[in-house]
């Protein structure tokens, strides 16, 4: 076991090198220059030179061959991507134009929320679709099996930023129950422990505090559960579908088990791979999800980050957060491998 | 006696019943389907009026203007206050809704089928040739081009490095070579990968020599790792694993940032939009066809086909892609579903269709900037359209898949 998880942790370093070059290259479909592109038009010509040296874009783009021609091994490898690629390997995303901080800084403010929120959303999408899905499985053709397939299908078919204005429409403007974007009222404290308020305001005995904040995640923990938890279901209903067919299935039942040992200990057990596959590649979507959810609800996220950096062009920005969210989704695909080892005894890794 | 006689008939009915093909037998399972139909319907509702009123139904959307009509709620009784009907009501530039939605589905449908179209040709041929090449032996002919190619593209480094474009050609060179002298060494492979490695090395090292020492030293270096490479022709699962690699890469983003970013940094527009939907979905339909294709390529009418000597390409076109074509066809439904979804997406980002142009999602985002005036309709029908059409296709993608192959019913 151990190792495999060294190998599959080496396997993961090419396609990490493609991941940085594919966002590095982005830099490259920027038309025009893109340090006026950065600046905007009317950017003094001091301070795109400033840009373009900070960034390096007056060196080659990969390697310098007339600096090699020269003589000079070093000075060949002196390049935008090698130094780009430096950085990375200090941890180092690079500044962000317009606050001229560094972008890890920011992100260690906006992280938190956006996991919190990711964590709720996916743990909603648990919660629903698992029971459902099983349930329908067990009473296939039943009137529940029908409203859960018609329903999961409307699911992933929802356009989930509608789904979001449609809930503040009437929840915050025409009900006026619940406020219409943003963490927490204003004049509401929390004590920042793990900054996922949530937890924070529990953990402080904050009352108050939490009432707030899960008045502010409801609406987005919901608009952001919706596809993941219609996937979900179908994906739990049909594998336990294929399980119940099999043999050993009706043996439990006909040596008495109740139904609810023959669903959950026989059949749920042997159906949770493809689940929990599903489950792998949804924590992408939640992510990747989050731009739209999180400019809906003006949730101070990563994905608002994302979409404020795309209207203000700050591309270092809409690099690094690119580049964490992909690197964060092929670690979580890396787990849900490990995970198959540890449900189905049957799998082995050698 | 006469109670045997329609017994027979019933027989001989069957003996000869009408010849139907497949596709004819799925078209029947899919108009016997309640949901597919409907979902068929749906379709077909959307693209008969996105086309009718692209040409039908004239619309300038720079000219549709009436600050009079401001937000009006839907009226569907022409009155005093009212003199014209909105059923969908106005946006705040006075525009008809109704009107704005249907020509917006003309875009949105549009971007959907370009975007899916460029996803299906690329990754779907990248997926087919993949998955043919690694389950079947090559022939001299295409080991030889593959290798070629793989000369030539290895070579483009240190061509690139030198300024010397004959580099790359002489690395194919050297890959053709080891194709074509099999028994050269055969039983001293480590020996053969040494004399090719010392060719690549001349290679790079004589003509880098021309610009500088060192370039020499460098593609010197590099011709001898590209020369040890060639020393061994490859079979056609190095491509398949090239071509997969490439996929992987793609498939580490989430699918619709991958979208985003794109056309954050390439800037907002239509046309842009479809290219980086497209983009993002080619490694889908990549995986499908491969995974197809590795599945049929062991049947016995393949291995029939390769036994009486029929060429790879006929074995490709006339046997397996037909065989292959149902999951494809199905994925290729769903894959419009979402790729309208990210099409609205990017819109209601402010990253697609360039306003005043009607499209759904930017229509969405337009409105979303007013939501506390509390004008509903302006966000619920586009909404309802994006949903609608999504789901159509959808409905349309399960009952396909259920009337293509009854086996894979779920």
């Amino acid at each position: 076991m151990g190792r495999y998880i060294l190998r599959r942790l080496i396997s993961v370093i090419p396609t990490l090198i493609g991941v940085t070059l594919v966002i590095f290259l982005f830099q490259r479909l920027i038309p025009g220059d893109p340090a006026v592109a950065m600046l905007g038009e009317h950017a003094t010509t001091e301070n795109v030179a400033r840009i373009r040296e900070q960034f390096g874009l007056d060196k080659p783009a990969f390697l310098d061959r007339d600096a090699l021609a020269e003589g000079d091994l070093s000075g060949f490898f002196d390049s935008q991507y090698v130094r780009y690629f430096g950085r990375l390997l200090q941890f180092d995303l690079g500044d962000s134009i317009h606050r001229r901080i560094p972008i890890a800084e920011t992100l260690q403010e906006r992280f938190p929320a956006t996991v919190e929120l990711a964590l709720l959303s996916m743990g909603l999408s648990l919660i629903i679709g698992i029971p459902i899905g099983i349930l329908s499985s067990a009473r296939r053709n039943s009137l529940l099996d029908g409203t859960t397939m018609v329903g999961s299908l409307v699911g992933v078919s929802v356009p989930i930023f509608w789904l979001g204005i449609m809930e503040i429409m009437l929840f915050a403007v025409i009900l006026k129950w619940l406020p219409s974007g943003g963490r927490l009222s204003s004049g509401v404290v929390i004590e920042p422990i793990t900054n996922l308020l949530l937890l924070d305001s529990l953990l402080t005995g904050n009352w108050a505090g939490f009432t707030d904040a899960l008045k502010h995640i409801i609406m987005p923990a919901i608009s952001l559960a919706t596809i993941p938890t219609a996937i979900i279901t179908r994906m739990t209903r049909s594998s336990m579908l294929d399980v119940l067919q099999e043999d050993y299935i009706r043996t439990a039942s006909a040596k008495g088990l109740s139904e609810r040992v023959v669903l959950f200990r026989h059949a749920l057990k042997n159906a949770f791979l493809p689940v929990i596959t599903i489950i792998g590649i949804q924590v992408g979507s939640l992510l990747a999800g989050a731009v739209l959810t999180e400019t809906i609800f003006s949730w101070p996220g990563i994905g608002k980050w994302v979409y404020d950096s795309i209207l203000g062009r700050d591309y270092p920005i809409v690099q690094g957060v690119t580049l964490l969210i992909a690197i964060i989704f092929m670690l979580v695909n890396l787990l849900v491998d490990l995970s198959y080892a540890i449900l189905d005894p049957r799998i082995t890794y050698e | 006696m006469t109670e045997t006689t329609p017994v027979l008939d019933d027989l001989t009915d069957f003996a000869v019943r009408e010849h139907r093909s497949l596709w004819l037998d799925a078209w029947r399972r899919l108009i016997s389907n309640r949901t597919a139909m409907i979902g068929l319907i749906v379709v077909t509702t959307f693209v008969l009026s996105a086309v009718g009123a692209h040409f039908f139904w004239k619309y300038d959307a720079k000219m549709d203007l009436d600050y009079g009509a401001k937000l009006l709620a839907p009226v569907l009784r022409v009155s005093e206050e009212s003199p014209e009907i909105h059923i969908f009501g106005t946006d705040k530039l006075g525009r008809d809704i109704f009107r704005r939605v249907v020509h917006g589905g003309w875009n949105s449908l549009r971007v959907g089928l370009v975007a899916v179209s460029i996803s299906l040709a690329i990754g779907g041929i990248l997926g087919l040739l993949a998955g043919f090449f690694e389950s079947a032996d090559l022939n001299r002919l295409e080991q030889t081009f593959l290798m070629l190619a793989i000369g030539l593209s290895l070579g483009a480094l240190p061509a690139w490095i030198s300024a010397q474009p004959i580099q790359s050609l002489l690395f194919g060179l050297l890959g053709v070579v080891s194709v074509s002298t099999p028994s050269f060494l055969a039983n001293k492979s480590r020996l053969r990968r040494l004399v090719f490695g010392i060719f690549g090395m001349l290679i790079g090292g004589f003509s880098g020599i021309i610009v500088g020492p060192m370039v020499a030293l460098v593609c010197g270096v590099i011709g001898l790792g590209i020369g040890l490479l060639l020393a061994k022709p490859v079979g056609g699962k190095v491509f398949s694993n090239i071509v997969m690699r490439i996929m992987d890469i793609i498939l580490s983003f989430p699918s619709y940032l991958l979208a985003i970013a794109i056309v954050a940094f390439l800037g907002p527009g239509l046309e842009k939009g479809m290219i980086a939907i497209g983009v993002v979905g080619i490694p889908v339909y990549a995986r499908l066809a491969r995974s197809a294709v590795l599945s049929v390529s062991q049947k016995e009418y393949v291995l029939a086909a390769q036994s009486v000597g029929e060429g790879h390409g006929r074995i490709l076109f006339k046997h397996i892609v037909p065989n292959i074509l149902s999951p494809i066809i199905v994925q290729a439904t769903m894959g419009l579903a979402n790729a309208i979804l990210s099409a609205a997406a990017l819109g209601f980002l402010g990253l697609g269709a360039i306003p005043p142009e009607p499209e759904w999602g930017a229509m969405l985002g337009d409105s979303y900037k007013y939501l506390s005036s509390g004008a509903w309709w302006a966000v619920l029908f586009p909404g309802l359209a994006i949903m609608f059409s999504v789901l159509g296709f959808n409905l349309l993608g399960d009952g396909l898949r259920d009337a293509l192959d009854p086996k894979m019913r779920v």
